[in-house]
């Protein structure tokens, strides 16, 4: 409508290097915002890069792991526990839900009387969803004198807050940073989450033998650390059983039309399709699907697991299936009365699974920080010892055994159905049935 | 099928219909992009985040009109298109408000300063709105617009230029029928109590059914050659068509228009012939704006994708790119060069069957394409490069 100003070249100038700088942050929005998505995120920024290293959950001390130099520090009155959530930035929806099962944890001990008589703080910072923030909050944790760190639940801020905690000889508990390789940087290192080693093979085995699919296609988040390590270990064990995988596309998070993707995949003809990205292309994936005609079962990581991927899905995503660490409809005691007094505290359930995980974490910090005491223990050091010598902790999300398995606790994986009001639970597996080593 | 070295050709068109309707979304965006920078010279990078706000307005009003998640958890609510009118009025609306807002706190205020000065301040309120409505807006869980609300969701145009084979057809009709029949079987022996192992027997041979009829149903599909137009995005092309046009004609033939071209033209000639320079700007941000919250209001409705603060930033650049590549300042061109970012993203991800991981590299090929343009065509496809005298 206009003509062209004389001006237009120099603005065009300007306006082209702004744009690739907006670019550029957008790009990193990316690495964490998705890679938020879940918690479970394999990496956010910094740290990207595969899943598969280092040693699983079911080989006990696979590796030796570095012991920290330092005794850390004490055991006070109040009791300082220190936790690094994302209150701010693309993380922020897991970082609320683990604060709000950590803090819940941390009034019900208070409630009771506190840890051998004493009470105890939780002191909260905010990564910002980053992992420079993440490394000077737990700094900051540190010279404050908490004698444990929880957090996080993105791998890459994990990774660098354990550099921090085993400089100065503190545990860290992280909650759901599920890549496999940063329990090698030191003993001081715990998770109450599984490894990325664990939910590929449990899809693989699930599709293979228990809804008989033969042939799958594989849609990988290429800009998603997780997702591409979660593809990766999901086309090595499904083909490993005998299973084909005959084609893989890779779409980009925060794309919003997979038609282009679909066309393609959908020429293919495969049995079932694999979708290890997060909910947030999900669902709208599922429903592009449908309306192009592929009707195959669907099948995906913890990554789906939020409330809101029924409402992106719609009814295209109900009846497929992906992995969880658990479910709100397990009968299980612990899980029952979490969710009371989830209901109690805030009203409604946990939207994600860090609710339960950060409360697992925060109960397994403060049932070792007793054994510690009854043991005449004062140290962070005789705190990393005690969380060492944990054996079938009754956590929320399952069992926890983090003795002899270098910070990796085997625990058990939930294969999950979507429903129009939520998920309903299909089949639970143990660790030692999928994974062989 | 016939494969060329890796590349389907049956999915061809399928993939030019694909990358159209995918252009239109940028096309739509890339129109007030284009309407700003015409009369102002103005790149207001604001309006991917009016955008957001846009889609976000169309979330809450789906709420109100009873579309919440809790209302929709689990029922089936009936809609109409009255709702789906409702929502796309007041995302123009609020959309329409807060480009004006925006205008007059951050904008006019710069006016009689050097263009860079409000280059930054449009970043600036960019940036300002991403954070402020991480403070205020809902995003924990990422909300998404319901699809009850859209009440022609599961409509599309099929083209069938060559069906599919009959005898797969009819398999595919056979296999669904005896899916249904061991589902069936199923059901009554879980009902009845049958024992375990039998119940387990008939489960998996229901699934073993069910696998068969799905898989058959998705090849009858892929094998009937033709094009799957989903009405949403049908009517998102249509709509942006229509919004084209609309906005050439009030440029070109109204009133408001030939005042908008003369501030475009000469800012302080059009203040001395009388034209109220201050009034054609705020309609300017109005029209823009409103014309992003039509967009946003059929991008979360339509792709139902996730809502979050930072939801404009991507489709934004992409616009940003589509005005340049088509000539910014030119209406036509937006959408011209909307639709054709659309198809050169689509035809990269098809050429991946050809080049595997050239999927990967489509955002970089559409600027490659961006580049080559205007090595040629320094004012874009459609736009007019004037050499200056000096």
């Amino acid at each position: 409508m206009v003509k062209l100003n004389k001006t237009f070249a120099t603005t065009f100038g300007l306006t082209a290097a702004l744009a690739l700088g907006i670019i550029g942050a957008s790009g990193c929005q990316d690495n964490s915002a998705a890679g938020g998505t879940t918690g479970t995120a394999g990496t956010t920024g910094a740290t990207a890069g595969g899943t598969t290293a280092g040693t699983t959950g079911t080989q006990p001390n696979a590796s030796p792991r570095p012991t920290p130099q330092k005794d850390g520090a004490t055991i006070g009155d109040p009791i300082k526990i220190g936790l690094v959530a994302s209150q701010n930035g693309d993380l922020k929806p897991w970082g609320d839900d683990n604060i709000k099962g950590s803090q819940l944890a941390v009034d019900e001990v208070n409630a009771a009387g506190g840890i051998n008589g004493h009470q105890v703080k939780l002191r909260i910072e905010d990564s910002n969803s980053t992992p420079e923030t993440g490394k000077s909050a737990a700094q900051k944790l540190i010279s404050d004198g908490v004698v444990g760190l929880l957090g996080e639940v993105a791998s890459g801020i994990t990774q660098q807050m354990e550099i921090v905690a085993f400089d100065a000889g503190v545990p860290l508990v992280a909650i759901g940073a599920t890549r496999t390789d940063i329990a090698t940087l030191g003993s001081n290192f715990f998770r109450v989450c599984y490894t990325d080693d664990l939910q590929g093979p449990v899809m693989a085995k699930f599709a293979y033998d228990y809804l008989h699919l033969k042939s799958m296609a594989i849609m990988t988040d290429n800009k998603q650390p997780y997702s591409v390590g979660l593809s990766e270990s999901f086309r090595k064990a499904f083909e490993e059983m005998g299973g084909k995988i005959v084609d893989e596309q890779k779409y980009q998070s925060k794309e919003t039309q997979f038609s282009s993707y679909i066309s393609n995949l959908k020429s293919k003809n495969p049995d079932g399709v694999f979708l290890s990205g997060y909910f947030t292309e999900v669902g709208p994936i599922a429903s592009q699907m449908r309306t192009a005609g592929v009707t195959v079962p669907l099948l995906g990581g913890d990554g789906w697991d939020s409330s809101e991927l029924i409402t992106s899905g719609g009814d295209a995503i109900v009846g497929n299936y992906f992995c969880n660490h658990y479910n709100n409809e397990e009968t299980r005691p612990e899980v029952q009365k979490f969710l009371a007094d989830w209901k109690a505290k805030y009203g409604g359930v946990p939207g994600t699974t860090m609710g339960a995980l950060g409360y697992d974490g925060a109960k397994l910090m403060m049932d070792a920080i007793k054994r510690t005491m009854d043991a005449k223990g004062t140290k962070s050091k005789d705190l990393i010892a005690a969380l060492e010598d944990t054996v079938d902790f009754p956590g929320v999300s399952g069992k926890i055994t983090l003795k002899g398995h270098s910070g990796n606790p085997p625990k058990r994986a939930l294969v999950v159905k979507v429903t129009k009001t939520g998920q309903s639970f299909v089949k639970a597996y143990e660790p030692d049935e999928v994974m062989k080593k | 099928m016939n494969l060329v070295a890796g590349l389907d050709f049956s999915i061809l068109p399928q993939q030019l219909v694909n990358g159209l309707l995918l252009g239109s979304i940028y096309a739509l965006i890339a129109l007030g992009y284009t309407m700003v920078y015409g009369v102002l010279r103005l790149i207001n990078f604001a309006h991917g985040e009016v955008f957001m706000l846009g889609s976000y307005a169309a979330l809450f009003t789906s709420w109100l009109l009873g579309f919440s998640p809790e209302a929709v958890r689990g029922v089936d609510r009936p809609s109409t298109w009255v709702n789906l009118v409702v929502m796309l009025l007041v995302s123009m609306i609020v959309c329409g408000l807060i480009g004006v807002l925006i205008e007059f706190l951050a904008y006019r205020p710069m006016r009689n300063q050097p263009r860079i000065a409000s280059l930054i301040t449009a970043i600036g309120v960019s940036l300002f709105i991403q954070y402020a409505g991480g403070l205020f807006l809902p995003q924990s869980p990422p909300p998404a617009i319901s699809e009850q609300v859209n009440p022609y969701r599961n409509e599309k145009v099929s083209i069938v230029l060559k069906p599919a084979g009959q005898e797969i057809v009819a398999q595919a009709a056979d296999a669904t029928k005896k899916a249904a029949i061991a589902e069936k079987a199923y059901d009554d022996a879980q009902k009845a109590g049958a024992p375990a192992d039998k119940v387990e027997q008939l489960r998996n041979d229901a699934q073993i059914a069910s696998n068969d009829a799905s898989r058959l149903q998705t090849q009858v599909s892929s094998q009937t050659s033709g094009l799957v137009i989903p009405y949403g995005q049908l009517g998102m092309l249509i709509t942006t068509m229509v919004l084209m046009a609309v906005l050439w004609f009030v440029v070109q033939k109204t009133k408001t228009g030939r005042a908008m071209r003369a501030v475009a033209h000469d800012f302080d000639s059009a203040a001395l012939m009388g034209v109220n320079v201050g009034r054609i700007i705020t309609i300017t941000f109005m029209i823009g704006s409103a014309l992003a919250g039509a967009g946003a209001m059929m991008y979360a409705t339509v792709l139902r994708t996730p809502l979050s603060p930072f939801l404009g930033v991507q489709p934004g650049v992409k616009a940003f790119v589509a005005a340049v590549l088509g000539g910014i300042g030119n209406i036509p061109g937006a959408v011209l060069g909307g639709i054709l970012m659309g198809i050169v993203e689509t035809l990269v991800v098809w050429l991946d069957g050809l080049v595997p991981g050239l999927s990967g590299y489509k955002d970089a090929v559409a600027f490659v394409v961006l580049i080559a343009v205007l090595l040629f065509r320094p004012g874009g496809l459609l736009g007019s490069s004037k050499v200056e005298k000096v």
